[in-house]
């Protein structure tokens, strides 16, 4: 099946490149201690201030300028992606492992367990994402973690939802009521048997959370509540944008660049994943 | 229909309920102590007299399942607390402010409707073709532009560097000198950028949701009907496809109601815009926390709301839903 899908996924040159973009931002977040430190590839730690060269337009030396306090922009970036990648990954993690096991036990018990589940995703639907996320941040003090984790408890109502789905189809099937008759425990059943084989949809809407998770830790790190100051986030560096609107355009233009291109391409890949899933498309 | 209207209101209350527990736990898994949350900084250098007159006063030193009863009662008398910033109700304050922000959403939902549904119905008519193909892309490539970077943008190319539009505010600093079609401009000018921030991104989602409709809709037998008995396909398509393919869009009301309130905190915040979003903002880095709780409460309110609103127009547009959820 994986492999069908593959072939079905690869027939869009934008998904494969978007694939490629997030696979290159991925190493270059992995790598930057090697590559954006000093004495290294990019001669310039991200947090090396130098009152001499503030709001430098970019040129040789600063690749993609400096910011408000001399800082070099490319430096901060590169360090900015571990944020936005780690943040967006686990954060999805943290809302799959949720949605997964909230959506098996509503779709496998059915009944008060499912009741219970459908109203809770009601109640936490109610609730506008940024104000809870927002709010949880405040009140727990930024740092990465809580970011994480506000974001993990607050963003798994769709994977629990389709979860929930292919739990209720795939538990009528035959090799479902073989395992059951040949008489194994529940959480085997939902583990080993029902769960891989509900994973495909669950993927898909991933990677549209990974994409939501980064552009909310962005706009959180543009509000001034993201990952606490001086580490270098995307988003941080647009708050400094704003500051310095009349002057600073590389300032506004490169991290924007950034976030949008990963955000689309984690947008790109799930829709793309999704229909290469869909046995109707094409 | 009344079975369905009954059953429907019954599991809004009790979504209110879910509301208010959640939000009354949220209060109480803060660390330390809810009384920090009525205070607005930690209780540490406070006199142990006023912490307990701050307790009494909120019905922190009873059990909590009586605390509990406390803060239901006062949601279901519409008491939402008092601001400390502001020391005034924390419900006058959401009434001042909501229609600031439902002016500026309203027109973007507006707009974005006007333009995504025809587009979306287009789309359903010449699917697969490179034309739609394309519209598609840049449409999905629209939703994923961050708002804070759009309007950071629009900024810089509208108010500082061509100087058209105003940087941030609801009016001008000499608003009240300006003749009536003078202040109605400058209401106008203010508006632009901020709704063009609201609208882009909602684009994708209309004409998806249009579309998907569509293309649910002429799978039906009905317009299998329509084709055999010799109805011109572009009729088929307009008259009898597209109208009732609108129905779904009622559900859209419902659903991008929590959606525009988290989008008016970014926007809001970057136009200083003085709606709910800008307040709940400024709460937060005040550390107003009743103005932040009652106004959680009341937007998530709002959006049970809207979406009860949305469920029983549905039902009553399309039959097919009433029964559908009696055999669900």
């Amino acid at each position: 099946m994986w492999k069908v899908t593959w072939r079905r996924f690869r027939r869009s040159r934008l998904a494969v490149a978007a694939l490629i973009y997030v696979a290159a931002v991925t190493l270059i977040a992995a790598a930057a201690p090697l590559i954006a430190e000093r004495g290294r590839l990019l001669p310039f730690d991200p947090n090396e201030v130098d009152f001499s060269s503030r709001f430098r337009p970019p040129d040789h030396l600063h690749r993609l300028g400096t910011d408000d306090l001399g800082r070099d922009v490319l430096a901060r970036m590169i360090h900015g992606a571990r944020v936005s990648l780690t943040v967006g990954f686990l954060a999805t993690a943290i809302s799959l492992v949720i949605g997964s096991l909230l959506g098996a036990l509503a779709g496998y018990y059915r009944g008060v367990a499912d009741w219970i589940v459908s109203r809770t995703i009601e109640v936490v639907l109610c609730f506008p994402f940024l104000f809870l996320v927002l709010g949880i941040v405040a009140l727990f003090g930024p740092s990465l973690y809580t970011i994480m984790i506000a974001l993990g408890l607050t963003s798994w109502t769709a994977e629990a939802r389709y979860v929930r789905g292919e739990f209720l189809r795939i538990r009528e099937l035959d090799f479902a009521y073989a395992a059951r008759a040949s008489g194994a425990r529940d959480a085997r059943i939902i583990l080993r048997h029902l769960l891989p084989n509900a994973l495909a949809p669950v993927l898909v809407s991933a990677s549209f959370g990974v994409a939501s998770a980064i552009l909310t830790e962005s706009a959180l790190s543009f509000l001034g509540f993201g990952v606490p100051l001086p580490t270098p986030t995307w988003g941080s560096i647009l708050l400094a944008a704003q500051q310095n609107i009349e002057y600073a355009w590389w300032l506004v233009v490169f991290p924007g660049v950034a976030i949008f291109l990963t955000v689309a391409s984690f947008n790109i890949i799930g829709d793309r994943f999704r229909d290469a899933l869909d046995p109707r498309a094409e | 229909m009344l079975t369905y209207v009954v059953r429907r209101l019954l599991y809004a209350v009790l979504t209110f309920f879910g509301i208010s527990v959640a939000v009354f736990a949220m209060v109480h898994s803060v660390p330390g102590d809810p009384t920090y949350f009525f205070l607005g900084h930690s209780p540490a250098n406070v006199p142990p007299s006023v912490i307990a007159a701050i307790k009494h006063q909120h019905h922190l030193d009873e059990p909590l399942l009586s605390q509990y009863r406390w803060w239901l009662g006062n949601l279901l008398t519409l008491d939402l607390g008092t601001s400390i910033t502001e020391r005034r109700p924390v419900l006058e304050l959401i009434v001042e402010k909501l229609p600031r922000t439902f002016q500026l959403n309203l027109i973007a939902f507006l707009l974005a409707a006007a333009i995504g549904v025809p587009v979306g119905l287009w789309s359903a008519a010449r699917s697969g073709r490179l034309s739609e193909r394309t519209t598609a892309v840049s449409f999905f490539l629209l939703y994923s532009l961050p708002s804070f970077w759009v309007a950071l943008l629009l900024m810089q190319a509208f108010s500082v560097r061509l100087g058209w539009l105003p940087l941030f505010g609801m009016t001008s600093d000499h608003y009240l000198e300006l003749s009536g079609p003078g202040q109605l401009a400058d209401r106008l000018r203010h508006l632009i950028l901020p709704v063009i921030t609201l609208t882009y991104a909602q684009l994708a989602i209309f004409a998806r949701f249009s579309k998907s409709a569509v293309a649910d809709v002429i799978r039906q037998d009905y317009i299998t009907t329509a084709r055999a008995k010799g109805v011109a396909p572009g009729a088929v398509l307009w008259r009898h496809a597209f109208r009732n393919a609108l129905i779904p869009l009622i559900t859209l009301l419902g659903l991008t109601i929590p959606y525009l309130i988290s989008g008016s905190v970014i926007v809001e915040q970057i136009f200083q815009w003085d709606g709910i979003g800008h307040l709940y903002f400024t709460s937060i880095l005040r550390r107003d926390y009743p103005t932040v709780l009652g106004l959680t409460v009341a937007t998530a309110v709002v959006t049970l709301l809207a979406s009860l609103a949305a469920d029983l127009m549905y039902a009553a547009a399309d039959p097919r839903v009433r029964i559908d959820d009696r055999n669900r």
